[in-house]
């Protein structure tokens, strides 16, 4: 018998296959192509094919020119346009704005061939150092209320450069499922006076079976409510709810366990795309007492289809207590 | 300027990419050659490779599970959620859990191997919409049940599998999805401020906006939505108001089938065959009179049928944010399909 999960902070019911569960090598993944580095916009030596750069961490070298170990870019084709009003307007029952935001795209390393996992936990800092950054900077445009930084990796997870980055979006409003995620947690914080993500935190960990890894300040599982085979989040164990007020302590410790999970990824699921997103507050006076940031890294291995599209609901052929053992297992460092 | 639109029924925001805006051409899709080899399961003659049939619409006096039917009902091979069981439904500490009961039926829809429903008669397609209409019919008796979803995964980028032969699938939950109560609180809250359909609205915007009508048939109008989330997105709206789909009559069907065979055929014109999903979007079912739940359902809800097709990949930011990103303004995608003529096809159809 499968079983049907709610997801308590959503609502949101998972169809988790707990009769024939899939294990790592029960997906049939497309192996992108190699791609070429002469044709790669994001390699040392073609700056001149991104626009200008707004950060940047470099030994030597110009200004937009080779020499950095990480460069975070205005996307040369962006969904959203950094000039211009909101403009909203209605049109007859309809509603819009223009297409109002930022979009920028951090280059975690000068190494076309190097994916997130086997960059080195320094160069994983400086990236996290750069995310916090570039939100903190982006917070001081009014128009903006939210922040998303995401990754997709791989061609399936919607990736059009195989060179390593990041994509960081600012929007003019809350996103729905942001909204959603913010109010389910609300709900919770009103009725028990408690956060539920610090809630899931301690119930993950006395349940165990579920816990890929964890060090000092964070804790990695398959959430009881995976919606994806091998989805996977990392929750700090502070409970706060903004992204990129992290202490600085903390980020050495992130870098550790964002490694850690994405090799054991990276080694379990034989390379597979993925999309991760930084799960945060909006840009807000107040701080959301209620929230607590985190991420979440989704192996794409299946396909979603008209049931997912009409309902909602989604079927996740691996259980995460299956799910977490194959990640433990899997080596990270020989050992 | 890029315009980020707002869907009045559940207030999803999508970016709409005026600048850039991607034609039918512009669309790479990878053709899946491969189709099964040896026996289709689907075929006729085959019927023993599949379960024991549901329900079969066949000629006189032939025998069930063999050859001589039109339209086929088996239980799914790989059931997502099993008919027998209780729902037994429990906390597993902080979190929620029940059994996974419900129905999951294949509705084979010809006994030819022919992988596309647009290729189909439309007299054959009325019988697989006559199909849907029973069969729910049937599975609103099992009081177990609260929704009942009529979805169609076509091509391998769309879910389905590598057997192309048309089909499509049932699936009843024990759960009202989330993704449908989001319609229904949208329309029910549209409801309360207007007292009118927002559905019924959309189609009278629609038709005095002209700009996003595919077509007009007797009694249905096809529409690339205002704030469509994916490039050539379609929307099927009966012009009739109706909450569910399962009480259309005899004469609609007839109507709905040529309708929705002249929108697949456009799409298949338009972008070389392109994999897609339709999903009949419809009230739940009503066993309970929950304190004021459904009590305006049959005046605020709209039954119709949304198909997309798949021709570009979902990422991180869609499923960060529930916020889409098309490339294709609606505007762009109607005028493109509304010139595609697929009259010959709807009239050899007829013959």
């Amino acid at each position: 018998m499968s079983e049907i999960r709610r997801d308590p902070i959503g609502g949101r019911w998972v169809i988790v296959s707990t009769d024939s569960p899939k294990g790592p090598t029960d997906f049939q993944l497309v192996k992108d192509p190699e791609t070429d580095p002469e044709k790669c916009p994001f390699c040392p030596g073609h700056e001149d094919q991104t626009p200008p750069e707004v950060l940047v961490s470099r030994n030597g070298g110009h200004i937009n020119g080779p020499g950095w170990n990480l460069r975070v870019v205005p996307n040369k084709f962006p969904a959203l346009k950094i000039e211009g009003d909101l403009g909203n307007e209605g049109i007859g029952m309809f509603d819009m704005m223009n297409g109002v935001g930022a979009h920028e795209v951090i280059i975690e390393t000068p190494d076309h061939t190097k994916e997130m996992s086997q960059l080195s936990k320094q160069e994983i800092e400086a990236t996290i150092f750069a995310y916090k950054n570039r939100c903190l900077d982006l917070r001081k445009d009014k128009r903006f209320e939210y922040i998303l930084l995401f990754k997709n990796h791989g061609k399936s997870a919607g990736a059009s450069l195989s060179h390593s980055h990041t994509q960081l979006i600012a929007l003019p409003m809350i996103p729905k499922n942001v909204q959603e995620e913010l109010s389910g947690a609300e709900h919770y914080y009103e009725y028990k006076e408690r956060c539920i993500y610090c809630d899931i935190i301690r119930q993950e960990e006395q349940y165990k079976k579920c816990i890929v890894v964890a060090n000092d300040k964070f804790v990695a599982f398959c959430p009881y409510v995976s919606r994806f085979s091998f989805e996977t989040w990392i929750v700090p164990r502070q409970h706060f709810a903004a992204f990129d007020y992290i202490e600085p302590e903390a980020i050495p410790d992130l870098a550790d366990i964002l490694k850690n999970v994405l090799t054991r990824i990276h080694k379990a699921l034989k390379s597979p795309s993925y999309n991760f997103i930084i799960h945060t507050s909006p840009i807000e006076d107040r701080v959301r007492e209620e929230y607590h940031w985190h991420i979440e890294i989704m192996p794409k291995l299946t396909r979603t289809a008209g049931f997912e599209w009409g309902t909602g609901f989604y079927i996740n052929p691996t259980p995460p207590e299956i799910a977490a053992k194959f990640l433990r297992q899997a080596k990270v460092n020989g050992k | 300027m890029p315009q980020l639109r707002k869907d009045p029924i559940i207030g999803r925001w999508v970016i709409i990419a005026t600048e850039r805006a991607k034609r039918p051409g512009d669309f790479l899709i990878t053709k899946e050659k491969e189709d099964i080899k040896g026996k289709c399961p689907f075929c006729h003659g085959n019927e023993k490779e599949t379960p024991p049939e549901i329900y079969a619409l066949r000629k006189d006096g032939a025998a069930s599970n063999k050859p001589g039917w039109d339209i086929r009902v088996v239980p799914s091979i790989a059931p997502i959620l099993k008919i027998e069981g209780n729902l037994d439904r429990r906390g597993v500490g902080m979190y929620d859990a029940i059994n996974g009961i419900g129905a999951h039926e294949v509705i084979i829809e010809t006994p030819d191997h022919i992988a596309n429903t647009a290729e189909l008669p439309v007299g054959q397609i009325e019988k697989v919409l006559n199909t849907y209409v029973f069969r729910i019919k049937d599975l609103y008796n099992d009081k177990r049940f609260k929704y009942v979803l009529v979805f169609k995964n076509y091509g391998w980028a769309a879910g389905g599998s590598k057997i192309n032969h048309a089909r499509s699938q049932i699936i009843a939950t024990p759960v009202n999805p989330k993704r449908v109560k989001e319609e229904l609180v949208g329309a029910r809250k549209y409801f309360e401020f207007k007292e009118r359909c927002i559905f019924c609205d959309i189609i009278k915007q629609e038709l005095k906006d002209k700009v996003r009508v595919v077509a007009e048939v007797d009694g249905f109008v096809v529409i690339s939505p205002f704030a469509a989330r994916f490039p050539f997105e379609l929307w099927i709206l009966p012009k009739k108001h109706n909450c569910d789909f399962y009480k259309l009559e005899q004469d609609e069907i007839s109507k709905l089938a040529a309708t929705l065979k002249l929108a697949l055929c456009k799409l298949s014109k338009g972008l070389n065959d392109p994999p897609y999903n339709f999903v009949i979007h419809t009230a739940p079912f009503r066993h309970t009179e929950k304190h004021g739940y459904w009590k305006t359902i049959d005046r605020d809800y709209h039954w119709h049928i949304e198909i997309i097709p798949r021709l570009t990949q979902m990422a991180g930011f869609e499923w960060g944010t529930g916020f889409y990103i098309n490339p294709t303004p609606p505007e762009e995608a109607a005028k493109a399909l509304k010139e595609i003529s697929c009259e010959t096809e709807l009239a050899l159809a007829e013959k």
